[in-house]
């Protein structure tokens, strides 16, 4: 081959050698990907900006001035309504006693303590503010806005010296970020852990690479092997945003019982679903999912109402580390990952067998 | 640095506004917002009128528009109006 096809503009823009991106909430797993040659970013949405600005020292402390990024989720929406406490009351009785039978069908215990249902208070605005201003602060090379469009925080970054990239589901909201100035767009398909639109990543990255330009556009959901990143490379991507492959990493902080469910997980073990919080999301199933899955049961409320329910499922599941009742956001690609890998192989694991695909196509027997 | 101190207080302040080239226009908004209690957010769509309503949180300032008598909203949506991040916001 002419050149190395894995040498993109995101690798050129970032100082990086491999065009991956770790989407990750564990410390750890974000030195170990930085210092493979690759990039990571660290989810922050529900820390307070102390706990932020302590992380990003734990971080820069172990990479040797290696960039890394910081994950946001900046609402784009906000009811008119205060706080949690004073919804309670309008769950209808229905719902109520739906979930009461789903807690005596599966033997759900009592959660340890109280029931955590935000330590904040609620994402709002200001909230988002305080939590951005550090990333502003602190001068943190990459900051990436997980939902909401970064535009108004543009300005202020660029002037730091602060790239900010944009985590996008449909191609307006890409149109709308890419002319505001982002420096790379993330379009992220159905496939993906968490919350996703509802195109898939085979079909929103080249619809999205059609409109960027010279904007970097990287690649995310179900990405999970060096094949779907030579693939997504080949789609018109710069490079690829993972969160699912690295939860089962050896260095990764998600409960033992957590990582040996996502090793046994394929494809069909995951569901996009509204019965968490009212949201679509994708998690693995769980008997909270499955039961709101049946004909019977009634429509998942919206949010934060339907949260409110099943946040007393989760916290008993995680309290009592039950495996028959937990569960964790996973995308699609949960099927390909098998086996306990240190982060950095892991990298090096994806970086060979793209390299080996690119060859595979261009060899006589394509 | 974060805390609630008057420096930190005036960069964080809202203030409220009206824009009167807003008011009566047809929009849609790509939502949504972080989960409370989870790492997780969710995405949420709503079409509707703006009232020209708007609130400005800190600086440089983030706008929020007032959207309502909601044509489209997530299934359940107890509420008929909603804020809407500026740059979310598509005018019809
Ligand atoms: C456990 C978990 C939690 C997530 N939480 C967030 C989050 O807080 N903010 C965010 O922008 N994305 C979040 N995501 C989604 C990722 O950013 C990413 O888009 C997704 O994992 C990509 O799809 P994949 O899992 O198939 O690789 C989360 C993903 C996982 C696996």
């Amino acid at each position: 081959m002419p050149r190395d096809p894995l040498r993109t503009k995101l690798c050129d823009m970032l100082g990086i050698e491999y065009p991956i991106i770790a989407f990750t909430h564990c410390k750890d797993v974000a030195v170990a990907v930085i210092n493979a040659g690759a990039f990571a970013v660290l989810g922050e949405a529900m820390h307070t900006p102390d706990e932020i600005a302590a992380d990003i020292r734990w971080i820069r402390e172990r990479i040797d001035g290696k960039p890394y990024g910081i994950d946001l989720v900046l609402p784009a929406s906000s009811p008119l309504e205060g706080g949690l406490e004073d919804l309670e009351s309008k769950i209808p009785a229905s719902h109520r006693d739906f979930a009461a039978g789903i807690a005596k069908r599966h033997d759900v215990p009592e959660p340890k303590g109280p029931v955590a249902l935000h330590r904040w208070g609620g994402l709002n605005q200001q909230m988002a503010r305080a939590q951005l201003d550090v990333v502003l602060d602190e001068r943190v090379p990459v900051f990436t806005s997980g939902l909401g469009n970064p535009a108004f925080i543009l300005e202020a970054a660029h002037a730091r010296g602060i790239k900010v990239f944009g985590l996008i589901g449909k191609k307006r909201q890409a149109e709308r970020e890419i002319e505001a100035g982002v420096d790379a767009i993330i379009a992220q398909g159905y496939d993906a852990a968490g919350h996703t639109g509802t195109i898939g990543t085979f079909s929103i990255v080249p619809e999205v690479a059609a409109i960027a330009g010279n904007t970097p556009v990287i690649a995310g959901g179900g990405v999970t092997t060096g094949r779907h990143l030579a693939a997504a490379l080949c789609l018109g991507a710069s490079g690829v945003w993972t969160g699912t492959l690295w939860l089962a990493s050896r260095e990764s902080d998600e409960d033992m019982i957590i990582k040996e469910k996502l090793l046994a997980a394929s494809a069909e073990d995951t569901t996009h679903s509204r019965s968490v919080s009212g949201m679509t999301m994708r998690t693995l199933k769980c008997p909270w999912t499955e039961e709101w899955a049946k004909p019977d049961a009634p429509r998942p409320l919206s949010a934060p109402y339907q949260m409110l329910l099943s946040a007393r499922y989760t916290q008993a599941a995680n309290d009592h580390r039950r495996e028959d009742l937990m569960y964790e956001a996973a995308g699609q690609g949960v099927g390909f990952v098998t086996s306990m890998k240190p982060a950095r192989q892991i990298v090096f694991d994806m970086v060979e067998e793209a390299l080996g695909a690119f060859e595979e196509r261009v060899g006589d027997d394509a | 640095m974060s805390d609630p101190d008057p420096a930190a207080s005036s960069r964080h302040a809202s203030r409220p506004g009206f824009d009167a080239s807003r008011a009566g226009r047809r929009a849609e908004c790509d939502g949504g917002g972080g989960v409370p209690g989870t790492r997780f957010a969710g995405r949420e769509e709503f079409a509707g009128t703006l009232t020209g309503d708007y609130v400005d949180h800190g600086d440089p300032p983030w706008r929020w528009y007032l959207l309502a008598e909601l044509e489209r909203k997530p299934e359940g949506y107890p509420g008929d109006a909603v804020w809407c991040e500026s740059g979310s916001l598509f005018l019809s």
